[in-house]
C-alpha cells in the first residue's frame, strides 16, 4: 500500500505548488496594456465587422482580418489570421494588435479570452439581430474613439431602411419561404435573422413558429404554406446559375404553389444576405425586389 | 519466444521513448505560422510597453499547446490500453462506454445555453464536457453491476445503448440550435486543440500523469487480466479491485482528456494495439510505451493540424485518423504474427 501513499503524497504536492505558482492572483495582477486614445492596430475576426471598421475611417489601422473578408476591395489585401471559424491565434498575436474585435459566437468568445489572459484588448460584439448591429457599431465607435463616425454609419443605415420601409411598409405582406438547404429541405424558421430581412423587405415567413431554428421540413408543409414567393440563398456567386437551374426543376414538382405557378422561384447571392453589416439594406433591398418587383419599375 | 522484461530493460527503453519525446516537441515549436527565433524568445518577455512578440507566441500560446497535446495523447493512449484489456476486445477504446457521447451532450448544453462564466479559465465547455464524461461513465458501470458482478458483455451492451441514446440527444439539440453553435459543437467534436492555461496544464498534468503512474503500479494484475477473470482469480489477484481502481482512473484521464481537447478519435485505438504489436502485451511496458507514443502521435497530429492549411486549421482529429490509419495497417501486417490475440 506504500507506493499508494506516496504517489497520493506527490500529486498532491505538484496541484499545491501548480496553484501557488500560477493560481487565480496572478492572473489579476496582469492588467490589459493602456488604451490610446485612438487605437492604432487592430483585428478583426469577422467579414462584416470588417465592413464597420472600413466604414467608419479605420480601413488604414485594421492589421489582420480573417480569410472570408473580401469587401471593400481593400479589406482582401490585409494580412490573413485565419478563417471564420478556425481563427489563427499565433498570426494574431504576430499582428501586434491594440485591439481585437471578435463576435460573441463560441470560437471566437473563446479566442478573445484567451487573448485577454496574454494581455491584449479585445472587444467581443453580438450581431445577431439587426437592432444588435446597431449596438455593435456604437461599441466598436466608442472602444476605438470613432464614436462620431459610428453614429453617422448608424443613421446612414436606418435612414436607407426607412426608405425601403416607406417604399413597401403599406402593401400586403408576401409569403416568403426562404431555403436554406434543399436535401433534405430545410427553410429559415422565425427566430432567424433571415426571417427579419423578410419582414423588413415586406415579406412575412411562410412557415409558422417552429423549435428549430432552421426547421427541416416535409412536402405536405410546403404545400401547406402556400408560399407566393420562394428564395434559395447560393454558397457561392459563381454557383447561382446552376443552382437556379437546380430550383426550378426541383420545385417544379410542386406546381399548385403559388410560387412555382407563378415562376417566383428565386436564387440570391449568400453573402449579400449573410453578413449583418452596412450593406445590410442592400440584401433588403434585392429581397423587397423579388417580392415585388414593380415597385423598383422606374 | 518474448524475451524476459527486467527492470533495466524497461527503463532503457522508457528513457529512449522519452527522448524520442523530447525530440519531437522540440522539432514541433519550431514549426507554426509565425517563425519565431530562439534567441528572440531566451531574451525573455520584454516590457509592457514594448513586448516581445517571439517570446510571447512561443511561450504563452505555442508551447502550452504542444505540451498539451502531448498529455492528451499519453491519456488517451493509457486509457485505450486498459479498456482493451479490461474489456478483453481489441476494439475497444476510451470512448467506449459512452465517455465521447455524455462529453458531447455536456459540450452542446453548454453552447446552447450560452453560459458566459469561466472556471479557473476554463469555459464552461470543457467543465460540462468534464462532468457529462464521468456521469455517463458512472451510468454506465452501474448499469453494468446491475447484469452482474463485472460482466464484460452487460457493460458492453451498456454502453453502446447509453452511448447511442446521448448520441440521439445530441442530434436532437444540434437539428435546433442556430448554426453558428452548431459549427461550434461540431468543431468541439472533431477534436479542438488549442494552448492552454498555464494552471490548468499543470493541473492536467498532476492528474493524467498521476493516474498513469497508478495504472502502472497494477501492470501485472492487468497482466493477469488479460488472460481472463478466472484465470487472474485463481492466480491471486483480487480482480474486483483492479477493475474498479483500472476502470475509475482510465475514465477519469479520459475524461480530462475530453475536456480540454474535444473528441480526438483514433489515438486510443491505434497507438495501444500499435505498442502491443511491436513490444509485446506486458502491460509494465505496454503502459508507459503507449503513454509516450501517445503523446508522440498527439503532438505531431497537432503540428500538421496547425501548418498544413495555414493561417486556418484543420481539426487535429481529422489528422489523428488520417495519419494513423494507414500507420497503423503497416504495423499490423508486418508484426501481426508476433501477437497471439490475432490468431
Amino acid at each position: 500500500m506504500n507506493k499508494w501513499w506516496w504517489l497520493l503524497l506527490i500529486v498532491s504536492c505538484w496541484m499545491a505548488v501548480g496553484v501557488a505558482m500560477f493560481g487565480p492572483r496572478q492572473g489579476q495582477n496582469s492588467s490589459m496594456p493602456p488604451l490610446p486614445d485612438r487605437v492604432g492596430r487592430i483585428v478583426s475576426l469577422a467579414p462584416n465587422i470588417t465592413e464597420i471598421l472600413f466604414d467608419i475611417g479605420l480601413g488604414d489601422e485594421i492589421v489582420g482580418v480573417t480569410l472570408d473578408s473580401d469587401y471593400p476591395p481593400a479589406a482582401a489585401e490585409k494580412p490573413k489570421v485565419g478563417t471564420f471559424w478556425q481563427p489563427d491565434i499565433e498570426a494574431v498575436v504576430a499582428a501586434r494588435p491594440e485591439m481585437v474585435i471578435t463576435l460573441g459566437f463560441e470560437q471566437q468568445k473563446n479566442l478573445a479570452e484567451r487573448l485577454r489572459r496574454i494581455g491584449y484588448n479585445s472587444l467581443t460584439v453580438n450581431i445577431d439581430k439587426v437592432s444588435e448591429l446597431f449596438e455593435a457599431v456604437g461599441r466598436i465607435g466608442a472602444a476605438t474613439g470613432r464614436q462620431r463616425q459610428a453614429n453617422e454609419l448608424i443613421s446612414r443605415i436606418r435612414i436607407k431602411l426607412q426608405q425601403l420601409a416607406s417604399l413597401v411598409g403599406a402593401e400586403d405582406k408576401v409569403r416568403v419561404l426562404w431555403v436554406v438547404q434543399r436535401e433534405p429541405l430545410r427553410v429559415a424558421g422565425r427566430d432567424t435573422f433571415i426571417n427579419e430581412m423578410i419582414e423588413l423587405a415586406g415579406g412575412e415567413n411562410a412557415i409558422g413558429p417552429t423549435v428549430h431554428k432552421y426547421p427541416p421540413i416535409g412536402s405536405e408543409q410546403v404545400i401547406a404554406c402556400n408560399a407566393e414567393v420562394i428564395i434559395e440563398s447560393a454558397m457561392a456567386r459563381e454557383d447561382i446559375e446552376n443552382q437556379r437551374d437546380m430550383a426550378l426543376r426541383y420545385w417544379s414538382k410542386f406546381k399548385y404553389l403559388p410560387a412555382v405557378a407563378n415562376h417566383r422561384v428565386y436564387v440570391i447571392d449568400g453573402d449579400t444576405v449573410s453578413r449583418l453589416g452596412p450593406r445590410l439594406y442592400k440584401g433588403i433591398e434585392t429581397i423587397a425586389r423579388y417580392l415585388r418587383p414593380y415597385l423598383f419599375e422606374n | 519466444m518474448e524475451q524476459l522484461l527486467t527492470s533495466k530493460k524497461l527503463i532503457a527503453k522508457v528513457a529512449l521513448a522519452l527522448a524520442v519525446l523530447a525530440a519531437v516537441v522540440f522539432v514541433c515549436s519550431r514549426i507554426g505560422t509565425e517563425d519565431v527565433s530562439l534567441k528572440a524568445v531566451l531574451a525573455g518577455p520584454g516590457t509592457q510597453a514594448a513586448p516581445n512578440p517571439d517570446y510571447e507566441i512561443f511561450i504563452r500560446i505555442r508551447l502550452p499547446r504542444i505540451i498539451l497535446a502531448g498529455l492528451v495523447g499519453a491519456a488517451l493512449a493509457c486509457a485505450g490500453v486498459v479498456f482493451q484489456v479490461l474489456l478483453r476486445n481489441p476494439l475497444a477504446d476510451p470512448y467506449i462506454l459512452g465517455i465521447s457521447s455524455g462529453a458531447g451532450l455536456g459540450a452542446i448544453i453548454a453552447v446552447i445555453s450560452g453560459f458566459n462564466w469561466t472556471l479557473w479559465g476554463r469555459s464552461p465547455i470543457a467543465v460540462f464536457a468534464f462532468g457529462g464524461a464521468l456521469g455517463t461513465v458512472w451510468l454506465v458501470w452501474f448499469i453494468g453491476r446491475l447484469t452482474g458482478k463485472f460482466h464484460v458483455t452487460g457493460l458492453l451492451l451498456a454502453g453502446v445503448v447509453v452511448n447511442a441514446f446521448f448520441s440521439a440527444l445530441m442530434m436532437f439539440l444540434t437539428s435546433i440550435a442556430k448554426s453558428d453553435q452548431v459549427y461550434s459543437t461540431i468543431f468541439w467534436l472533431m477534436g479542438n486543440m488549442k494552448e492552454g492555461d498555464f494552471l490548468v496544464l499543470w493541473i492536467a498534468a498532476g492528474c493524467i500523469i498521476g493516474g498513469i503512474v497508478a495504472l502502472f503500479y497494477i501492470g501485472p494484475q492487468l497482466n493477469a487480466l488479460s488472460f481472463g477473470a478466472d484465470d487472474a482469480g485463481s492466480m491471486g489477484v483480487d480482480v474486483v479491485r483492479t477493475r474498479t481502481i483500472a476502470f475509475g482512473i482510465a475514465a477519469g484521464i479520459t475524461a480530462v482528456a475530453v475536456s480540454l481537447s474535444g473528441l480526438i478519435g483514433f489515438v486510443g485505438l491505434v497507438v495501444p494495439h500499435g505498442v502491443r504489436l511491436v513490444f509485446g502485451p506486458d502491460h509494465r511496458q505496454l503502459l508507459p510505451l503507449s503513454g509516450i507514443t501517445g503523446a508522440i502521435f498527439l503532438v505531431i497530429a497537432d503540428t500538421l493540424a496547425r501548418i498544413v492549411v495555414a493561417p486556418a486549421q484543420l481539426p487535429v482529429g481529422v489528422v489523428t485518423a488520417i495519419v494513423g490509419g494507414p500507420f497503423f495497417l503497416i504495423l499490423l501486417v508486418k508484426y501481426s504474427r508476433k501477437v497471439s490475440w490475432l490468431k
